[in-house]
């Protein structure tokens, strides 16, 4: 393998992991959730003190998407009835869209990097709806996360970044493949090696690391080819942009796994469809003053 | 004898299987007609595709809704389409039902 330009996956993260580090409060309320002694109300009470973060909570579990059967009132309620983890998997969703910000418009419009990713989470929930999967809010987060890793190259390596999609504009290569030609990795690499170093649990961090090559994600082999699916269908709807601008291969391996029906495919269009406006004036809401 | 997608069904149409739902329970049994009122239940169970008796290989695709799309809009949605999926096998079966909805859907909404 041939490194061009002489950076590796770590020195990527390094930096970036500290300057754009999560808010304090998801690792107190990780901290909380795996204490032995600490009650859902202590957890209610870290969540409630960021009252940005808890409205925009509640709102997304109201939502049509979500379909929870009771009306969710209070944090407390949204940690009982949700459950304490998937709770924990919305905030660390929503509060990594606040990390990033201040990257050039030249090299990424936010709006449209958010819009693809959150098409990609929306996907991989229903599919994974479909899929009679438990914990469908570690979908969601892993598909707004997976393209964190071309931030860190946006952050890290701008000219090469921009290098990169400007060559892809010219050549109409895959993105993804041209970044594992320049740099031996590609941005699912980082983007695995940033959220580990968030110290984000695996089932969130593997498959993002792996959605371009689900059949290496060893752990969570299902995780990894709902998402690897999800992202296509992303790029196939071309709801936002991540930088990349054709849709990645799908690896015909990984659908025979998946065991979905193509016949269930007008459906999944038609709910992320149907979905993705709402959910988007949720998320979005205050990322005008960000 | 046709597997056919549950947005293709037709009332008065006749099981040639029993439906079952995904974990094994009976809905409907091999023999009834369908009505509408069946179809709500198999969405409702997430069935997507039921065996029926009689039909040929459906291919109603296009008839009820490519008369709405100009024929001119999705032509171009086509080649956009198939541009973008360049790097795909078009003859794989969901790659082919991607593509035809991705298709359907650009040229609805440049219209």
């Amino acid at each position: 393998m041939k490194h061009s330009r002489h950076i590796s996956v770590e020195q990527m993260v390094q930096d970036v992991s500290t300057i754009h580090s999560l808010p304090m409060f998801y690792s107190q309320l990780s901290e909380a959730i795996d204490h032995p002694r600490s009650s859902i109300a202590d957890i209610a009470k870290i969540i409630s003190e960021d009252l940005g973060l808890t409205a925009r909570i509640l709102k997304l579990a109201n939502s049509p998407l979500f379909g929870y059967f009771s009306k969710i009132e209070t944090i407390t309620q949204a940690v009982t009835i949700i459950g304490v983890l998937q709770v924990r998997d919305l905030a660390l969703a929503l509060s990594v869209m606040d990390v990033f910000s201040g990257i050039p418009e030249s090299m990424v419009n936010m709006e449209q990097f958010w819009r693809h990713s959150l098409a990609t989470g929306l996907t991989a929930r229903l599919v994974a709806t479909s899929q009679r999967e438990a914990s469908l809010e570690r979908f969601f987060v892993a598909g707004i996360l997976h393209d964190v890793g071309r931030l860190v190259m946006y952050i890290r390596v701008p000219e090469l970044a921009l290098e990169l999609l400007e060559r892809c504009r010219s050549t109409g290569e895959l993105l993804y493949r041209a970044e594992r030609d320049l740099f031996g990795f590609d941005h699912a690499d980082v983007g695995g090696a940033l959220l580990r170093r968030w110290k984000i649990p695996a089932r969130v961090a593997q498959p993002v690391e792996r959605h371009h090559l689900s059949q290496m994600a060893e752990q969570y082999p299902r995780e990894a080819s709902i998402l690897h699916f999800a992202d296509i269908v992303a790029h196939a709807l071309q709801i936002g942009n991540s930088g990349e601008q054709l849709v990645p291969e799908l690896d015909s391996a990984v659908w025979e796994r998946l065991s979905v029906s193509c016949h269930y495919l007008p459906t999944l269009v038609q709910q992320v469809d149907s979905t993705f406006n709402d959910t988007v004036q949720v998320l979005f809401r205050s990322d005008a003053s960000a | 004898m046709a597997v056919v997608q549950i947005d293709n069904l037709v009332p008065g149409m006749t099981l040639k299987r029993n439906v079952t739902d995904r974990s094994g329970r009976m809905l409907l049994p091999e023999g009834a007609t369908l009505d509408t009122k069946h179809f709500a239940i198999f969405r409702m169970w997430g069935v997507l595709e039921v065996e029926v008796a009689g039909e040929s290989e459906p291919e109603p695709d296009e008839p009820q809704q490519g008369g709405e799309v100009d024929p001119e809009l999705l032509a171009k949605a086509s080649v956009e389409v198939r541009r973008i999926f360049a790097y795909n096998d078009p003859e794989h079966p969901a790659i082919r039902e991607l593509t035809r909805i991705c298709i359907k859907r650009k040229a609805a909404h440049e219209a």
